[in-house]
């Protein structure tokens, strides 16, 4: 199957999908920051009691919050939450992650169900390691060490 | 000396490669996966030098919104600092630090492609090495571009119709 056709008809639940972080309103930036380091994760999904998401926070908030000095690390993460944020359905197509990340210039997006709850978190990432699982020959088969020539001459 | 191939039946010389088939791709994406990586948009690129304190190179990607910043010293690559550094190095002690120089928090030695290289190269850097961003360099080793995932998504986008 060409990628075209893959990518319309396979649904984000074909996409390697990450375990979200997902925390209270209430727990504070520092405890947020904490949390992203120990996952190795780029944010946090902030949701409610119901596990729908109400937003989220990254690390670019960080770099936009950060100019003007850390207090913030101890405000709760629903004050400088993204509450606008788009999500994906998980019976939707690969298609649609692309069109939305690119639309709405985001790089992560919350996977949901059909009830609006939290099921996981994919993005760029997914798309990229998706589209190389596609093209092995291509893209997995590289060199690891990249040089324009050798530093000696080969053979004898 | 090794003898010159022949044709055995009219005993001409026969280049081996003339009969040479090039790649066939079942997908224009594949295709253009073996493109140069120029192909890309890999500017604009922000530099900063290495006596750039933590505190300017972070004031610098929040007003240009961008996720990371390469530290280039006479156009020779030091390193590149990004978000990720931000969060693993920088966000609980910036007010201690914001001062020292960026090259301190900075990652050294990051992966860069060279602008002879193909998409796929970069693709494979992101994919299995899993650098969010990847400096390209030319033939002399010094900074040209750089490639993120939003420049390369937007790159095979031109070959997908996703809406």
């Amino acid at each position: 199957m060409g990628l075209q056709k893959s990518i319309n008809e396979e649904t984000v639940g074909d996409l390697p999908l990450l375990k979200p972080i997902c925390v209270e309103p209430s727990v504070t930036v520092r405890e947020a920051i904490q949390m992203m380091r120990d996952r190795k994760l780029g944010c946090v999904i902030v949701k409610d009691e119901n596990r729908k998401p109400q937003g989220m926070m990254s690390e670019r908030h960080l770099i936009k919050l950060l100019p003007n000095g850390q207090a913030f690390l101890d405000d709760p993460v629903e004050k400088h939450m993204s509450e606008l944020w788009a999500s994906v359905g998980e019976s939707e197509s690969i298609a649609m992650v692309i069109h939305k990340m690119q639309y709405h210039g985001i790089r992560f997006l919350c996977v949901v169900d059909d009830q609006g709850k939290v099921v996981g978190q994919t993005g760029q990432k997914g798309v990229m390691r998706y589209i190389a699982e596609h093209f092995p020959h291509q893209v997995k088969v590289q060199m690891m060490e990249s040089k324009l020539y050798m530093d000696q001459r080969e053979g004898a | 000396m090794r003898p010159k191939r022949q044709d055995k039946k009219t005993g001409d010389f026969e280049d081996p490669l003339s009969n040479y088939d090039p790649p066939v791709f079942a997908d224009p994406l594949e295709e253009s996966l073996t493109d140069a990586l120029t192909e890309l948009d890999t500017t604009p690129v922000e530099m900063v030098d290495s006596s750039t304190t933590v505190g300017e190179a972070i004031t610098r990607m929040s007003d240009r919104n961008i996720a990371s910043v390469l530290i280039v010293d006479d156009g020779k690559l030091k390193g590149i600092f990004s978000e990720r550094d931000v969060l693993y190095r920088v966000s609980d002690q910036f007010e201690q630090i914001k001062n020292e120089p960026v090259t301190t928090v900075m990652t050294q030695n990051p992966q860069v492609a060279y602008e002879s290289d193909t998409p796929a190269k970069a693709l494979n850097l992101m994919v299995t090495g899993g650098f969010r961003h990847v400096p390209i360099l030319d033939a002399d080793d010094n900074v040209v571009g750089i490639i993120g995932p939003r420049r390369v998504t937007r790159y095979l986008q031109q070959y997908l119709k996703t809406d």
